[in-house]
């Protein structure tokens, strides 16, 4: 075994140990737990047998196991892309929910005050 | 002190019914017009004395001369776009008793003539949305880029949400207070235009476009969106209709 293979499974042992105890936690989601493990079994496989990445995608009708790699990760980075961009979307969409709130809340504070100065929290504070 | 925009405006016959004015709202979403808004608006109050100026988190001075000449100022503590600003002062007129809403861009390309021809044409009950239709008013100054993709966006949106309008850009609409209510823009930046299409065309609310006359001066040129931004405005408006 290379030094490249142990790092390889060392790091992908590690991420799968964090999946397994994050679900156990609930810190990370169920299907996102199982997700990361798969993959990551998955990726200690291909690293202990590199051959077998090649056999897997003969059974494909691909001919290299690195071609197969490489359509899975696009597609695996283009999900992640996506799934990024609707959690950025919505978080977007929050923020714009507050942000006019606060707008008509400070708007309709200064009509209150500008029809009774009196009833102005500065008057308010000044009185007490 | 009159501005010149006011002195300019004393000019226009006040055909509008007073009552009709007092109950429309003027939702005006402002983002960095410190040199134009202060005209936009004096050119407004004369007829209308419920303007809602929306700062959109400008940059420069805009806010200080918001609350210095906006009947009512109101503002984004950061840029969230014009589509939020527009809902934005919607919602507040709509609480406090708006019976129309009408929308006016802040860069001085609108005509308070054409305005008051369009809040009156939905207080008379012509229609539930008035819309400005610049293609049936004077075209020629209309720039050539600007034409094409603004003939595109209509054939685009004919097929896309089977409404039929003739100017489907135009930031020139009044409406009714119901109508107003049955649409909430969630697109924060431009494309919004779209998204009010699409909400006008699901609202069921009577349609009808009036012709209205876009200045194209050099100010408004430059404020103005660039061509390529027309991609990302479909890149967003796709995502929306897709996403929700």
């Amino acid at each position: 075994m290379t030094a490249f293979q142990i790092i390889i499974i060392a790091i992908l042992g590690i991420v799968a140990i964090f999946a397994v105890v994050g679900a156990f936690r609930r810190s990370i989601g169920r299907p996102a737990a199982v997700t990361i493990l798969i993959v990551s079994i998955a990726g200690i496989l291909a690293a202990v047998d590199p051959d077998r990445t090649t056999r897997v995608a003969r059974t494909l009708g691909i001919n290299r196991g690195t071609d197969l790699i490489v359509y899975l990760v696009t597609l695996v980075v283009f999900q992640g892309f996506v799934v990024f961009y609707l959690r950025l979307r919505k978080v977007r969409r929050e923020l714009t929910l507050l942000v006019r709130h606060v707008a008509i809340l400070e708007a309709s504070s200064r009509t209150d005050r500008d029809r009774d100065p009196d009833d102005a929290p500065e008057a308010k504070a000044r009185d007490s | 002190m009159p501005t010149p925009a006011q002195e300019r405006n004393r000019d226009v016959k006040p055909e509008l019914d007073p009552a009709v004015a007092d109950e429309t709202w003027i939702v005006i979403p402002v983002f960095n017009e410190a040199t134009a808004i202060r005209d936009v608006i004096g050119s407004i109050t004369p007829w209308f004395k419920n303007v809602v100026a929306v700062d959109d988190g400008s940059s420069d001075r805009t806010w200080e001369v918001l609350r210095d000449c906006a009947p009512h100022p109101l503002r984004h503590f950061v840029n969230r776009g014009q589509g939020a600003a527009l809902q934005t002062g919607t919602d507040f007129a709509l609480a406090h008793g708006a019976r129309r809403i009408a929308h006016f861009d802040a860069d001085g390309q609108h005509r308070v003539e054409d305005l008051k021809t369009l809040v009156a044409g939905v207080a008379a009950g012509e229609c539930d949305i008035a819309l400005g239709d610049r293609f049936a008013g004077d075209v020629s100054e209309i720039p050539k880029t600007r034409w094409l993709l603004l003939r595109a966006a209509v054939i685009f949106h004919r097929m896309m949400s089977g409404v039929r309008l003739n100017d489907v850009h135009n930031g020139l609409r009044v409406f009714s207070r119901d109508a107003a209510a049955s649409i909430e823009i969630t697109a924060d930046r431009m494309a919004h235009a779209s998204e009010i299409i699409d909400l006008i065309g699901r609202s069921g609310g009577r349609v009808r476009e009036y012709p209205v006359t876009i200045r194209y001066s050099e100010y408004s040129r430059e404020k103005g969106q660039r061509w390529t931004g027309s991609f990302r405005i479909l890149f967003h408006y796709l995502v929306g209709r897709i996403a929700g």
